[in-house]
């Protein structure tokens, strides 16, 4: 279910980043994570990157062109996961 | 003219008949407290010390009554011991300075008090070298710092202040911890060394002052028309000991036409005071205000009068100089080293003396990248309606910064809507000048500026308003405000990822009405100092839900019962955010008594 992992994925976010003042309603899911819109960094990037990987066992190529798509905003993450996602 | 030398412990042989303590809310009869009873009470703490432990050890001492405090402290002077004072008597605090000393003296939890009767005291030797006692700092970054003091080093600055303001047998009124160096130099060892008097208690409130100020200046009004007779020392004046705190808030509306009669000088350590405090307390009390800038590592090192001159002049004996980056350099009597010291003060040199230009630039490395705290402190000051910035790095959180920021009051965000707006325009204003990994992650807005009693941002200070990222229990803390012994005012926002709101996705998520019940009771114990067995709750209600990102303001107050009584007390509690009430209610408490 999307709306699920989608769920799954904003506490992940918000957990992994410890973000104080973010709840999951303020995620858009068209919405850009970095830079504009939550306004993560390149940090958060590698930091989410790592929690990916722990979760769903998903591995990225730091900092590649691929990556920064995927993370483009949450609809894109939650697509990249049910995708590649090894449970 | 007595000899103000401490080394020479003029405690001694001081006349027993005159007083040396002042109860300023007392009948003018029952007033004074002559020396006498300040050697038997040297005696009892000897006679104490005596059963506790042979002589040589190091005690920690905490406090709050003046004379008391200087008892306690000869005593283990002139038996050969020395005392490390905790800057205040949080359990953290007492347990760090625990593992270094013999045993608690004092009205800490666990401290060994005196008994009543009096004894005869002991005279020992003062030497030189030997260590007189430890203070402990709480700087604005870090752990607590241990500083060590002499003898000596304590003898040369008091010597230095007497000669420059004498007190000359007026009473010392303070409104500062004697458990700090200013305190302690100001407040206890000068009028014990200059043989002039010291109030019995501290003076924590201006209502308390302005009352006290008016007794004495009706005392001494009765006494010169030769209404009174019983009352031979009535003080001939006041010297105030206080810090920016107090003076900025002193309060137009009291009744202050005594000060200008009783006050000879007014002293103010810990911040500078701003020009508009320096006015204010000027036009209020009627006497300019004597700043002394220094720090608990170097002691005193300058002092100005700003209505004279807004530069400061260096204390007799210390010397001062610059170097290219305007840092303070400096050599000091009060210090036991000759080599020059860095301070982490910029100044300007003028003819008449110094100014002082701030902190020195904070440099961090933030995420690899090196950022001046300072510039990004600044550029958050230029945002509308801030009207102070702190960027503070967290220990916990090595990538990330926190903000402090004080803003005008219509300007404070209620909730969570309002806050996340605030937080986004203030990361797009600082995004026009850093790189967004340098941008504060972690936000406190606060109306009043957090600072200690000393009026600065201590490291405890900050502790407490970031330590809802140590715990998801905890309402994220941003301040407190006292009124009173029993009432304080605590300012609280609702953490998003407060553990008691998270499983529930699809309903709208609330703290329970228990959670805050439980928050009430625990920031009454921690700064109301609440004690005893939780017995039941009254009165309870919940008129409001309570929602995750809400700025509300808990009211905390503490009344025995029975009305009078002592056996057991009441919390009561009220909860308000800026539009409604959300709790109130009554806790009851047993006294847990001198079991």
């Amino acid at each position: 279910m999307a709306n699920a992992l989608e769920l799954e994925l904003k506490h992940l976010i918000i957990d992994t980043l410890e973000l104080e003042d973010v709840t999951p309603e303020d995620i858009g899911r068209d919405e850009p994570l970095f830079v504009e819109g939550l306004g993560l960094d390149s940090i958060d990037a590698l930091e989410l990157g790592l929690a990916l990987q722990k979760t769903y066992g998903i591995k990225l190529e730091a900092d590649s062109e691929e990556s920064r798509r995927h993370f483009a905003n949450l609809k894109s993450l939650a697509a990249l996961v049910e995708e590649r996602r090894v449970d | 003219m007595t000899d103000v030398s401490l080394l020479s412990a003029p405690w001694r042989n001081a006349p027993s008949d005159r007083p040396i303590g002042w109860y300023c809310a007392a009948p003018p009869s029952q007033a004074a407290v002559p020396w006498s009873i300040l050697h038997g009470r040297i005696g009892a703490w000897q006679a104490l010390l005596d059963s506790l432990a042979p002589p040589g050890q190091r005690w920690l001492l905490h406090l709050r009554a003046p004379l008391e405090f200087a008892a306690a402290l000869i005593a283990c002077w002139e038996r050969g011991d020395s005392v490390m004072l905790p800057a205040d008597d949080r359990p953290e605090t007492l347990a760090g300075v625990d593992r270094v000393t013999e045993g608690r003296l004092g009205d800490a939890p666990r401290g060994h008090r005196a008994g009543p009767d009096a004894g005869t005291p002991r005279w020992g030797t003062l030497d030189t070298d030997a260590l007189a006692l430890s203070l402990y700092t709480s700087g604005s970054s870090g752990d607590p710092q241990r500083l060590d003091k002499c003898f000596a080093q304590l003898d040369a600055e008091l010597s230095v202040q007497a000669r420059l303001w004498p007190l000359k047998g007026r009473l010392v009124i303070s409104q500062v911890s004697h458990q700090h160096i200013y305190g302690l130099l100001f407040a206890i060892l000068r009028p014990l060394c200059e043989r002039a008097l010291m109030a019995m208690s501290l003076c924590r409130y201006p209502e308390t002052l302005s009352d006290w100020l008016a007794r004495l200046s009706k005392l001494r009004h009765s006494t010169s028309t030769g209404l009174s007779s019983d009352t031979p020392n009535v003080p001939s004046g006041v010297v105030l000991i206080t810090a920016p705190p107090p003076l900025e808030r002193l309060p137009e509306e009291l009744d202050w036409r005594a000060a200008p009669q009783m006050l000879s000088r007014i002293h103010s350590s810990g911040a500078p005071l701003s020009q508009a405090a320096s006015e204010h307390a000027l036009r209020i009390l009627g006497v300019p205000v004597s700043e002394i800038y220094g720090s608990s590592e170097t002691g005193g090192i300058a002092w100005r009068i700003q209505q004279h001159n807004a530069c400061w002049t260096p204390f007799s004996g210390i010397e001062i100089r610059d170097d290219d980056q305007g840092t303070l350099w400096l050599r000091s009597p009060f210090l036991d080293t000759a080599d020059w010291q860095r301070q982490a003060d910029r100044i300007s040199l003028e003819t008449s003396g110094f100014r002082l230009l701030g902190r020195v630039d904070r440099i961090l490395k933030v995420g690899g990248k090196r950022l001046s705290l300072t510039s990004m402190d600044r550029t958050l000051g230029t945002y509308p309606d801030v009207l102070q910035a702190r960027t503070i790095a967290l220990p916990e959180r090595d990538t990330r910064l926190g903000a402090i920021v004080q803003l005008e009051p219509q300007s404070i965000p209620q909730d969570h809507t309002a806050r996340r707006a605030l937080t986004e325009a203030l990361r797009h204003h600082l995004l026009e000048t850093f790189e967004s990994t340098v941008i504060p992650r972690y936000w406190r807005f606060v109306e009043a500026w957090p600072s200690n009693s000393q009026g600065k941002l201590s490291g405890t200070v900050v502790a407490h308003l970031f330590r809802d990222l140590q715990s998801r229990r905890l309402p994220r803390w941003l301040g407190v405000e006292f009124e009173g012994d029993e009432r304080c005012r605590v300012t609280l926002e609702v953490p998003e990822r407060l553990i008691y709101v998270q499983g529930h996705f699809d309903a709208k998520p609330v703290v329970p009405g228990i959670v805050i019940v439980q928050w009430a009771i625990e920031l009454a114990r921690e700064h109301l100092g609440l004690q005893g067995e939780f017995h039941r709750l009254e009165r309870i209600k919940f008129p409001r839900l309570l929602c995750p990102g809400d700025r509300v303001e808990l009211l905390l107050f503490l009344s025995p019962v029975p009305p009078g009584g002592e056996r057991n007390v009441k919390l009561v509690f009220t909860l308000k955010g800026r539009q409604a009430t959300h709790a109130s209610g009554k806790a009851l408490f047993s006294s847990i008594g001198d079991r």
